[in-house]
């Protein structure tokens, strides 16, 4: 019987040797795969087991950090300063994240293969684990001015601020805003119903309209027009042009007049300078430039200036701005002022400043400064400028930017309120007033794009408030007043 | 019957395992044992205080003294009752009760004192306490085991006795409505008042007895030839009947009680014990293929049965996932969860797989102890099975023999079929787990199994008895 035995002792270790090796395949081998599994809602309360990284300013100040609650879910995200940093730092809620949370999410969490030696290290000497700090480019003041004078409106808007040598953004504010801390809210029915109340309010308050939205650039895209003319060669600032108080459209109806159907500069005879007719933002003298140009010259240059790419990322996802090929005469005529189908994003406009400021050069705008591990402090990550080409040349730069000087600084200027707003720096600037709705029955967008300098620190701001008005009178305050907070303080 | 029993009565008397090494009681090394396995046992569960809240658990001293004093009472008892006994067996039994009632704790806590989770089906606040009376029982009926048998061969008198009980656990439920016997689609149960019992734990040790002493009856009578085929001896045609009744019981229990774990068990333990008996290879041919084509017959009639393999084919595919797998699914993740070294006990989610605390206990101690844990606990139970399997060896009463062979493998089987149904290894089929498993019935029926194999153990290493006179050694005659 002892030899039946020991065949059935054999067979019994065989039972068991398979489910050792079965529990070394689930739990060593298995495991992560097991663990991207959707509807695993283990691996998704291990996500907040360890503290989340910091998100900070470049002068320091924290705007998302992560406290310890206890519970399944042991770190809940704070965001001290709410809403006027939420379309920056996005959230980090239960079941998804977004903005720089998402973006960032491997360096936060600590995930990413560059902190694996760290976290290595950590476990051995028993630390506890915590994500790298995530350092952006905003400056706070800008942030700040940006918010309050955005909040003052009580419309919706957004202002973007750019240092124009580097791409770095200063300044990224979107109104109306959400608070994001309504979303770090651990308790899954309370989150549904923030989050609900968030998605049926119509205002709209979770879309970034900094970067998630296009908007007419109106007159603001007569910088683009006005760079297709120069870089042909065959016209200046000063070139004479046609510029009628009334156009009849090609092959239409309709007519094109100036604002308030006045004459363009003092030439008379429905001639004027382009510098002048920029100065004044005379409709019809850019629409005639446009139809001599054509829509595939305007749409090259639009494009070198990033319209019409739909991938931009810094590093969240930026909305394509758009400059489609126009199919006839009087469609070009309209979309060379910035009106018919063009639409930008106002950090599209703060690009249009930017490109100017750096004589020609358009630089990748980007939002992370560097990535810092939390514990020894070494530099994971941080930002390498790059440009994104060169729209212009230098002359034409100049060229644009003696005209939008000219825009703040002469007395028939659009902006001119605006001559001596920051004393001692010198604003180049271009005001739009897009019209909306159907048959241009809507409120007119408030546009202003500018640039500034004060020889140490400088900056290009983009501003659209929608139903604002003119420009000049609703995101013209706005735009100067980020410049001045950043200048000022520099 | 009796002439077996007086030449193997010869044989121990006169002819001890090893003359060289004289066998010794070691019941200091059972004690020195018990005390590991106690402290293990107090570490793990202030272990689960410190992972809930970070403190020590209340009540702890006082549910760690009444599982220490059950413990030292069930020594001395095997001190008087079975002082040859093998000595780790009370141990590692010890040890896994300890950690199923650690367990049954921990899961207690679930949702309770502001702990985190919701179980699906919440212990009861006093869980914790049960279980230790529970285990005051099954420590008790290990005692009367030992105390009320003091031979092994003794039990080999009520061969048709334990038959006809088996039967009866084994029918009760399937005859029984419904209302009072139904768990998750399978008939296993009795309800009473607030407690369950679950016959079919004490039927496998009743039908284990019978099985032993029917087999040592006809055993050579089953070991005669019939014809050869492809090199195997099949038995003669009249000789099958047992095995035939035996496999159209299990298949009944399948399709009465959709109950295939048990099933299973029942035909593993008959065709082990009839091949231990026999040694005829061709036995454990006809068992297994008759199991398995029964199996498969019920996986294609009965949807039961069937969905189960889907299950254990397809946990991931479309939405079984979050419907029919949801159960091993939930298992799988808790176990990837917890890796190598696990959660720690008290700092996992075991409570999001649905009954964690019957079946599916063990993924709770592979996501909070990790792959190392979870490899340990599968070695204490091989470890006893081994001690099982080793006093089957050394015994010399074919009785006996049989009888710690059958048990040790049915414990073995056991294990393999729940933990490889819980791990994805083989389909998943509902049988409890020896120890860890909250609940009376199978603790009570576990620590019964290890009384029979500890009087086993006893018979297998008691010493001869000193010759009275000096009279001179008796002529050594070795049988087997």
């Amino acid at each position: 019987m002892n030899r039946a035995l020991r065949r059935i002792s054999i067979a019994v270790l065989v039972m068991f040797v398979l489910l050792l090796a079965n529990v070394n395949y689930l739990q060593a081998f298995e495991a992560g795969n097991l663990a991207g599994k959707p509807g695993n809602s283990r691996a998704f309360a291990a996500q907040f087991q360890y503290q989340r990284g910091e998100i900070t300013t470049a002068d320091g100040i924290v705007i998302a950090s992560s406290k310890n609650v206890g519970g399944v879910y042991k770190y809940q995200r704070v965001y001290p300063l709410g809403p006027e940093y939420a379309p920056v730092t996005g959230y980090d809620a239960l079941y998804s994240e977004s903005g720089i949370e998402a973006a960032e999410n491997s360096y936060l969490t600590g995930n990413s293969s560059k902190l694996a030696v760290r976290n290595v290290i950590d476990m051995i000497t028993n630390k506890p684990r915590k994500g790298a700090t995530v350092q952006l480019t905003l400056d706070s003041n800008a942030q700040n001015t940006a918010w309050s004078m955005l909040q003052a409106t009580g419309k919706s808007g957004a202002v973007v601020a750019l240092n124009p040598q580097t791409g770095a953004i200063l300044a990224m504010a979107s109104y109306p805003s959400y608070d994001p801390n309504q979303l770090a809210v651990l308790d899954g029915p309370q989150l549904n119903s923030n989050d609900n109340k968030l998605l049926k309010d119509p205002a709209q308050p979770l879309v970034n309209r900094a970067t998630g939205a296009t908007y007419p650039p109106g007159s603001t895209f007569k910088i683009v027009t006005s760079s297709a003319a120069f870089s042909q060669g065959n016209s200046n600032p000063n070139t004479v042009v046609n510029a009628p108080t009334t156009l009849q459209l090609p092959q239409s109806t309709a007519h094109l007049i100036n604002n308030d159907g006045e004459v363009c500069g003092t030439l008379g005879d429905n001639k004027a300078t382009i510098i002048t007719a920029f100065t004044e933002s005379c409709n019809t003298a850019f629409a005639n430039i446009g139809m001599q140009l054509g829509s595939a010259t305007l749409k090259s240059m639009a494009e070198k200036y990033g319209m019409n790419d739909p991938n931009l990322k810094i590093p969240t996802p930026v909305a394509q701005s758009n400059f489609p090929l126009e199919p006839d005469q009087a469609t070009t005529a309209l979309s060379a002022i910035g009106q018919k189908d063009d639409t930008v994003t106002p950090l599209q406009e703060a690009m249009f400043s930017a490109t100017i400021a750096n004589n020609g050069t358009l630089m990748k705008p980007y939002l992370i400064q560097q990535v810092q591990d939390a514990a020894d402090l070494s530099i994971v990550d941080s930002a390498s400028p790059t440009a994104l080409g060169q729209p212009v040349s230098p002359t034409v730069a100049s060229q644009i930017k003696q005209m939008m000087v000219s825009v703040v600084n002469s007395p028939d200027g659009t902006a001119a309120a605006f001559k001596n707003a920051i004393p001692g720096v010198q604003i180049a600037g271009k005001t739009g007033t897009a019209q909306n709705g159907i048959n241009n029955s809507g409120l007119n967008d408030a546009v202003f794009t500018c640039f500034a300098s004060n020889g140490n620190r400088s900056m290009a701001v983009g501003v659209i408030i929608q139903g604002g008005g003119y420009g000049a009178a609703a995101a013209a305050p706005i735009a100067v007043g980020v410049l001045k907070a950043y200048l000022e303080n520099g | 019957m009796s002439s077996v029993a007086t030449s193997e009565d010869a044989a121990l008397g006169g002819m001890p395992d090893s003359p060289a090494a004289m066998p010794r009681g070691r019941r200091r090394t059972e004690a020195a044992m018990l005390l590991f396995a106690v402290a293990l046992v107090t570490f793990a569960y202030a272990n689960v205080g410190f992972g809930l809240k970070g403190s020590l658990p209340p009540g702890m001293a006082e549910y760690m003294i009444a599982f220490v004093v059950l413990l030292a009472l069930a020594h001395l008892a095997v001190r008087i009752l079975a002082p040859w006994a093998d000595p780790l067996l009370l141990p590692l039994a010890a040890t896994l009760n300890g950690l199923g009632i650690v367990m049954t704790y921990r899961l207690q806590e679930v949702g309770r004192n502001g702990n985190p989770g919701t179980m699906s089906v919440p212990l009861s606040s006093s869980a914790t306490l049960i279980q230790i009376v529970y285990t005051a029982i099954g420590l008790g009926c290990f005692v009367a085991v030992l105390a009320l048998v003091r031979e092994p061969r003794v039990l080999q008198r009520y061969t048709y006795t334990f038959g006809v009980i088996a039967i009866i656990l084994l029918a009760l439920p399937a005859l029984l409505p419904a209302s009072i016997s139904e768990v998750q689609g399978a008939k296993i149960q009795i309800r009473l008042g607030g407690f369950t019992i679950q016959p079919e734990e004490f039927a496998k040790l009743a039908l284990a007895l019978s099985f032993a002493g029917y087999l040592v009856a006809k055993r050579e009578v089953l070991s005669l030839a019939g014809r050869r085929v492809l090199g195997i001896d099949l038995p003669r045609a009249r000789d099958l009947g047992p095995v035939l009744i035996v496999w159209a019981v299990s298949l009944l229990l399948l399709v009465f009680e959709s109950d295939i774990g048990t099933s299973a068990l029942f035909m593993g333990l008959f065709v082990c014990m009839l091949y231990i008996a026999t040694q005829r290879t061709s036995w454990l041919l006809i068992g297994f293929v008759l199991f398995v084509a029964g199996a498969y017959a019920a996986s294609k009639l009965f949807g039961h049965v069937g969905e189960r393999f889907q299950i254990w084919l397809h946990p991931f595919a479309g939405t079984n996932a979050f419907n029919s797998a949801y159960q091993l699914v939930q298992g799988l993740y808790g176990m990837a969860s917890g890796g190598i070294l696990g959660k720690g006990l008290g700092a996992g989610q075991p409570y999001l797989t649905p009954l964690v605390q019957s079946d599916f206990v063990v993924t709770a101690f592979g996501e909070e102890l990790g792959m190392t844990g979870l490899m340990a606990i599968l070695l204490l139970y091989g470890l006893i099975v081994q001690r099982g399997l080793a006093t089957s060896v050394s015994v010399k009463d074919p009785f006996s023999k049989i009888l710690a062979g059958g048990l040790a493998f049915m414990l073995a089987l056991q294990i393999f079929v729940i933990v490889g149904g819980v791990t994805r290894l083989i389909p998943l089929t509902g049988i409890t787990t020896p120890f860890l498993s909250q609940g009376g019935s199978s603790l009570v029926a576990s620590w019964i199994l290890i009384a029979l194999l500890m009087r086993l153990s006893d018979a297998a290493r008691r010493p001869p008895p000193q010759p009275i006179q000096d009279e001179g050694m008796t002529q050594v005659v070795n049988l087997s």
